[in-house]
C-alpha cells in the first residue's frame, strides 16, 4: 500500500527551538488520519511543511509519492489552514472563480451543488457568513479540486456543535465519493473517533503514537485491580502507558502483547480518547527502544 | 491570475482613476483659464521670440531691438506669474502622490495577505508562488506606471503656461521638478516597489507603511541632493560682475548652481541651487561688488538648457525604475523562500 | 430503506451498532430479502462517520450471509434473521404482555424486568449447553 503522506526524519527549527523533530511517519492511502496533540506540539508545522508553506530543516517529506513542492502537486492536494482563511470581501462565487482560475482541475459544478445543498448563498460576502458556513465554504473550495490528499488544520476549532457535525458530514460524504486520504488535526477527540481510522499523536514536537485506530484499540486495555506496590510484570502487558491508584485500587492503561489472564485484573477496552489522553499525559510513554511509533509502523504497512 | 489581481485591486484602481478624474476636473479649468489669460497678454506671441535671446543689455550702451522685446515681454510675463503663481504653490501638494501610492498600494500588497493569512489559501492552489508574485507585481506595477504617466502628463500640461512665463525661475529649488516630466512615474513605481518589499519583510501593513515612508523620503533626498547634480554635467555660463550684460531671465534654463567667484576661482558667495545672485554682482552693482573683492570676479552659472533637462529627468527616472525592479525582484525571491507560513 | 442511528455514549463499536441495527430490522421485518441497504456514501454523510466503518459493517453482514454487495449497484438483503418474523408471534407477544403486567404489579420497574429476563436467558442458555 502506498503512503499518501510520508515523512523521514522530518524536522523544523526556528532559531533555537525545534517545532518538529525526528518525525517519521507514513499515512496509508484512503485513511482518514487524526493528527492530535497539545498546542505547540507541531501539528501546524507538520501540515505547513507538507503543503510547502515551510521548508524543512532536516529530513524529507513526500506527498502522493512526490517530494513536497513538486510541480503540480498542489493541484492534487487540498489544504485548509487554521481558521479557514478566505478573502472576506469575496463572495462564495468569487472564491469559486478563484479556484477555477488558479487550478487546472476544479469541479465548479460540484462545489456549487454542495453549497446549494448546504444553503450557503453564493452572492454574499464571505465575511458576513456564519462561522460554520465560512468553514464549509473553505472545505468545499478545497474539495472542488478533487484532491487525492486533503489536509485540514484544526478545522473544527471555532465551530459550534451543529456546525462541526455538518462539516464532518460534508467531509465524510466527500471521502466516500472521492476516496481521498485525509489528515485532520484537532484536539476535539470525541469528534475524531467516529471519523478517523488512523492516529498520529504529536507531543513536544515528536511523534508519540502512530497506527491504525482499530489495531491500536485492540492492543490497549484498561486494567483495574487491587493496588500493589510491585504489580509488575503482568504477563500479557508489554508496557504500562498510564497508571493511577487510590489506596486500594489501581488502574493501568497498558499496551498488550498477549492475552491477560491474571484474574486479579478486570480487563476493559479503551476508547480512543482514553488512549490519546494517556499517552499525552506522559510524554516519555512509548519510548522503549525506539518509540511506540516504530513498533506500529511495521504493522501499518498492511 | 489576471482575474484575481483585478478582483483584489479593482476598488483601488477605481479609486485612483476617479481621483485622477477629480484632479483633472480641478486642473483643466484652471489651466484653460491660465491659457486664456496667457494668450490675451500676448505671451503666446512674444515668449517664443523673446526666449531665443540669450543675453540682454543693461545700463548704458543702448538697448537694442532684442532688449526692448525681452523687457516688454518680461513685464507681461511677470504680471502673469504674479497673478497665477499661487496655483503653482498649491500644486506642490501633489508631490505626495507617488508616496501615497507606495503607502496604500505597495505596502498592503503582500503584507495584508500575510496578516490575514490568506497567503495560506492562495499559495496552496495550483499556481506557483513565483507566478503569483510576478503577476501581482507586474500587473499592479503596470497599473501604477499608467496612472503615474497620466498624472505626469496632466500636471505637465497644466503647468505649461506658468512654466513658460517663469523662464528660469520655473525649476528653482522646489518640487516642481518632481511633478513634471517622467520622474513622477519613477517615484511612484519606486514607492510601490519599496512598499511591496517592506510588506514582505515585515509582514505587517503598518510597519511596511512606516518603512516605505522613511525609505522613500531618505532615498529621494539622497538622490535629489547628492546624485542628481552629478547625473550629467551641466553647461557653464560666465558673465562679468560689473558689466552691462546678463542672461535673459525668460530663457527656460534650469540653474543648478550659481555664485560669484574671485579671479582665482574661489567662491565668494552665491545662492542655493539655482538661485541667481543678482543682488550681489549683477548689473545693479550693489554693495560688496567692488574692486576690493579683486579684479576679475565673475558670475558663474551651472545650468541645463531646456532640452537637456529632459535628459537629466530621463536618467533619474531610469534610476528609480531600475531600483523599483530590483526591489520587486528581491520581493519575489523572498516570497519564494518558503518560510512565510 | 432503513435509517441508521448511532448511540454516542454506547461502548459498542460503531460498525457493530450498524450491524446490530440491520439484524434488528431484519428481525422485525423492516427489511425484507431483496431490499437495498443505504448506500455507503449516504450513511457516512448522514452519520458523519468514516465510510470504511460502513464498509466494515456491510462486510460483516455479508460474511454472515445476510446481505450481498453487487458491484456498482449497492448492497442487498439476502435472507432474514431467524425464521418467521417476530410480528407473526402474536401468541407469544400476548403472553409476554400479560407477564410484564404481572411483573410490574409485583413492583419491578423496567430495568429490573430486563435484568430478570437476561439472567433467565443466560441461565437457560447454560442449561442448553450442559
Amino acid at each position: 500500500m502506498t503512503a499518501a503522506l510520508e515523512t523521514t526524519g522530518l524536522g523544523k527549527r526556528y532559531r533555537r527551538t525545534w517545532a518538529l523533530r525526528d518525525c517519521t511517519l507514513a499515512v496509508p492511502e484512503g485513511r482518514v488520519a487524526a493528527l492530535v496533540g497539545p498546542n505547540g506540539a507541531g501539528k501546524t508545522t507538520l501540515l505547513h511543511l507538507a503543503v510547502g508553506l515551510l521548508g524543512p530543516t532536516t529530513g524529507a517529506i513526500r506527498l502522493l509519492g512526490q517530494p513536497s513542492g513538486g510541480a503540480g502537486l498542489l493541484e492534487r492536494v487540498g489544504f485548509v489552514a487554521q481558521d479557514a482563511p478566505l478573502y472576506r470581501d469575496f463572495t462564495a462565487a468569487d472564491l469559486l472563480t478563484l479556484g477555477r482560475k488558479l487550478n487546472r482541475r476544479f469541479d465548479d459544478q460540484l462545489a456549487r451543488e454542495r453549497l446549494r445543498q448546504l444553503g450557503i448563498p453564493l452572492d454574499r460576502r464571505v465575511g458576513s457568513l456564519s462561522g460554520g458556513q465560512h468553514a464549509q465554504v473553505a472545505l468545499v473550495l478545497a474539495l472542488a479540486k478533487r484532491p487525492e490528499l486533503l489536509l485540514l488544520d484544526e478545522p473544527l476549532a471555532s465551530l459550534d456543535p451543529l456546525a462541526r457535525r455538518e462539516f464532518l458530514q460534508t467531509l465524510m460524504g466527500s471521502v466516500a465519493e472521492q476516496g481521498a486520504t485525509v489528515v485532520l488535526s484537532s484536539h476535539l477527540l470525541a469528534d475524531l473517533e467516529r471519523v478517523c481510522d488512523y492516529l498520529i499523536v504529536l507531543s513536544h514536537a515528536q511523534v508519540q503514537v502512530l497506527g491504525v485506530v482499530d489495531e491500536l484499540l485492540e492492543q490497549h486495555r484498561l486494567l483495574v485491580g487491587p493496588y500493589r506496590e510491585q504489580p509488575f510484570p503482568i504477563p500479557g502487558v508489554a508496557q504500562v502507558v498510564r497508571s493511577s491508584h487510590t489506596e486500594r485500587q489501581a488502574s493501568l492503561l497498558v499496551r498488550t502483547n498477549g492475552p491477560i489472564n491474571d484474574p486479579a485484573w478486570r480487563v476493559r477496552e479503551v476508547s480512543l480518547e482514553d488512549l490519546v489522553l494517556a499517552y499525552l499525559a506522559d510524554p516519555s510513554a512509548g519510548t522503549l527502544p525506539g518509540p511506540l511509533a516504530h513498533a506500529d509502523r511495521l504493522e501499518v504497512q498492511a | 491570475m489576471i482575474w484575481l489581481v483585478w478582483r483584489q485591486h479593482r476598488l483601488q484602481a477605481l479609486f485612483a482613476v476617479l481621483g485622477l478624474a477629480v484632479l483633472a476636473a480641478f486642473l483643466v479649468p484652471t489651466s484653460l483659464q491660465m491659457r486664456h489669460a496667457f494668450d490675451r497678454a500676448g505671451l503666446d506671441d512674444c515668449l517664443p521670440k523673446a526666449s531665443r535671446v540669450q543675453v540682454v543689455q543693461t545700463g548704458p550702451g543702448g538697448p537694442g531691438q532684442d532688449n526692448d522685446l525681452v523687457a516688454a515681454c518680461k513685464e507681461r510675463a511677470d504680471r502673469f506669474t504674479s497673478r497665477f503663481g499661487y496655483l503653482g504653490n498649491v500644486g506642490v501638494l501633489l508631490w505626495f502622490l507617488p508616496l501615497l501610492a507606495g503607502l496604500f498600494w505597495g505596502a498592503p500588497l503582500v503584507a495584508r495577505e500575510l496578516e490575514h493569512g490568506t497567503h495560506r489559501l492562495v499559495w496552496t492552489q495550483g499556481v506557483s508562488r513565483t507566478r503569483w508574485a510576478l503577476a501581482k507585481f507586474g500587473l499592479v506595477g503596470g497599473g501604477v506606471v499608467l496612472l503615474a504617466a497620466g498624472f505626469a502628463l496632466l500636471v505637465t500640461w497644466w503647468r505649461l503656461p506658468l512654466d513658460q512665463a517663469a523662464g528660469r525661475q520655473y525649476l528653482s529649488p522646489g518640487p516642481i521638478y518632481d511633478l513634471i516630466g517622467p520622474v513622477p512615474i519613477g517615484y511612484a513605481l519606486f514607492a510601490v516597489a519599496l512598499g511591496v518589499l517592506a510588506g514582505a519583510l515585515t509582514r505587517r501593513t503598518q510597519a511596511a507603511m512606516a518603512v516605505t515612508l522613511v525609505g522613500f523620503l531618505v532615498t529621494r533626498i539622497v538622490v535629489e541632493f547628492m546624485v542628481r547634480p552629478n547625473l550629467l554635467s551641466p553647461a557653464r555660463r560666465i558673465f562679468p560682475v560689473a558689466g552691462t550684460t546678463m542672461p535673459n531671465e525668460l530663457v527656460r534654463d534650469w540653474i543648478v548652481r550659481a555664485g560669484v567667484y574671485s579671479a582665482t576661482g574661489r567662491r565668494l558667495d552665491g545662492g542655493t541651487l539655482g538661485a541667481y545672485s543678482s543682488q550681489y554682482c549683477g548689473p545693479q552693482l550693489s554693495g560688496k561688488c567692488d574692486a576690493g573683492q579683486g579684479v576679475g570676479t565673475y558670475n558663474q552659472e551651472l545650468f541645463f538648457s531646456s532640452d537637456r533637462i529632459w535628459l537629466v529627468q530621463g536618467i533619474e527616472t531610469a534610476l528609480f525604475v531600475a531600483l523599483a525592479v530590483l526591489l520587486l525582484l528581491a520581493a519575489v525571491q523572498w516570497i519564494r523562500r518558503r518560510r512565510l507560513a | 430503506m432503513i435509517e441508521f442511528h448511532l448511540d454516542g455514549r454506547s461502548k459498542v463499536a460503531t460498525y457493530l451498532q450498524l450491524v446490530q441495527q440491520v439484524e434488528q430490522a431484519l428481525r422485525v421485518g423492516l427489511l425484507q430479502p431483496g431490499d437495498q441497504l443505504p448506500k455507503v456514501r449516504q450513511v457516512a454523510e448522514s452519520l458523519a462517520i468514516n465510510p470504511n466503518t460502513v464498509l466494515k459493517a456491510y462486510r460483516e453482514l455479508e460474511h454472515a450471509g445476510l446481505v450481498q454487495g453487487r458491484q456498482g449497484l449497492g448492497t442487498f438483503v439476502l435472507r432474514s434473521v431467524g425464521a418467521p418474523t417476530l410480528a407473526s408471534h402474536a401468541e407469544l407477544r400476548a403472553g409476554l404482555d400479560e407477564w410484564i403486567g404481572r411483573a410490574r404489579a409485583a413492583g419491578l420497574d423496567d430495568d429490573d424486568i430486563v435484568a430478570l429476563v437476561e439472567l433467565t436467558l443466560r441461565g437457560s442458555f447454560q442449561e442448553g449447553i450442559a
